[in-house]
């Protein structure tokens, strides 16, 4: 009997007690598998292609447009402390300051996909950094205010008035914002203190061409 | 990297055509290794055959092994994967109803179809069976609702009940794997031979 043919018989005839073992080797391999820290959330490739991509901002006209419109879907999350918020937030805001993000009762916020949850600040810079924990978390639908509180006090609430050169376009953003002013209170206090109140002139919001919202990112 | 649908790797569109690719050939090796013989199948509790436990066994192990390592070099995100919601008196009450309709037919679900599609008549018997099975269970639903939704405990696994390291779960598993094949392959040559 030739040595080849031997271990082919045993091969054989042992075949499923080889295969039994193979089985719990693999088995067993994975528990000698070196450990390695993984990575929760979205690859980081993903992450910094979006954090490269403008997606994210939303403008403040853009607001004022949803905020006008009584968009059901809109969540604001303001990400400045307390104390700030308390001072002044945009109607119906919801005050989350970076440190909380992580606070069970307030995370249910801002980890969803019913709302489109708008973050901001005073500038871009906390609810930037807001949006990148999110992001990164896998958080979906979050969107920045672009320019924040300031560019809001800017444009909505004490906007510029276009220079004569300007376009058409120009003027009648101009007049949507002051509008639009008009519906978040400015001006109101001033009317009041007349005598006699002259009948309410009915607000009438331009129709803008309607921007599509930035869809996607994760 | 996978799984492949919702990472959009494939569009969601293929899912069914997925899926009866995989149920064709799912059917072909059930017959091929003899899963439409209710004799065969029903082996398993009078001990001379034990083909059934072997090959359920071995593709869970095979599967949960593969999936790990899978996991490991990041082809899979197994935090990704369905898991089914435990209803545990649900699953206790229909599993014992599917066993003794098992032992009885001699046919488990999947298989009396592989068995009816070769022509067995008592698979065809059983798939009857089975449909009329379905429509009393569906007339009866509104009384059988609260055992079908309820004791829902959610997407449990056993690495999060018991706290352990997966790949400690999948070793002990293997194990007892291998321990029951020995053990059902003592039993079997122990138990008179039946010719089928």
């Amino acid at each position: 009997m030739s040595k080849t043919y031997k271990s082919k018989k045993i091969l054989v005839s042992r075949r499923y007690q080889i295969l039994a073992l193979v089985l719990v080797l693999l088995a067993g391999g994975l528990l000698l598998l070196p450990k390695y820290h993984k990575s929760e959330g979205i690859s980081p490739e993903l992450f910094v292609k979006n954090a490269l991509s403008t997606e994210r901002y939303i403008n403040t006209d853009m607001l004022a447009d949803r905020l006008i419109n009584q968009d059901p879907t809109i969540l604001l999350i303001d990400t400045r402390p307390e104390a700030e918020y308390n001072e002044f937030a945009l109607p119906n805001a919801i005050n989350i300051p970076l440190k909380d993000f992580f606070d069970e009762e307030l995370n249910g916020y801002i980890n969803q996909d019913i709302y489109d949850v708008i973050l901001y600040s005073n500038d871009n810079f906390y609810s930037n950094e807001a949006w990148m924990i999110g992001n990164r978390l896998g958080y979906k639908n979050l969107y920045v205010l672009q320019g924040g509180l300031n560019e809001w006090f800017k444009t909505i609430i004490d906007p510029k008035y276009p220079d004569e050169t300007m376009p058409q376009e120009a003027f009648e953003l101009y007049s949507f914002r002051k509008a639009a002013g008009m519906y978040f209170g400015v001006g109101v206090a001033k009317t009041e203190t007349l005598d006699k109140p002259k009948p309410k002139k009915k607000v009438i919001t331009t129709p803008k061409k309607k921007k599509r919202v930035p869809e996607g990112g994760c | 990297m996978g799984p492949l649908i919702p990472n959009g790797l494939i569009p969601v569109e293929w899912n069914y055509i997925i899926a009866i690719f995989i149920g064709m050939a799912f059917g072909y090796i059930l017959e091929a290794s003899g899963f439409s013989s209710s004799r065969k199948l029903a082996g398993v509790f009078y001990g001379y055959d034990f083909v059934v436990l072997k090959v359920f066994f071995t593709s869970a192990v095979v599967a949960v092994i593969g999936l790990y390592y899978m996991d490991y070099l990041s082809w899979v995100d197994i935090s990704q994967l369905y898991v089914q919601p435990t209803y545990l008196w649900a699953a206790i009450i229909g599993g014992m109803i599917m066993g003794v309709g098992f032992l009885a037919g001699g046919f488990c679900p999947g298989t009396s179809f592989c068995g009816a599609a070769i022509g067995k008549i008592d698979a065809i018997y059983f798939t009857i069976g089975l449909m009329f099975g379905i429509f009393i269970f569906a007339e009866a639903f509104d009384i059988l609702e609260p055992l079908f939704d309820g004791s829902n405990l959610g997407h449990i696994t056993l690495p999060d009940t018991l706290n352990m390291s997966p790949y400690w779960i999948v070793f002990i598993f293997t194990i007892i794997a291998v321990v029951s094949f020995a053990i059902s392959d003592k039993i079997r040559n122990k138990v008179k031979k039946v010719f089928y």
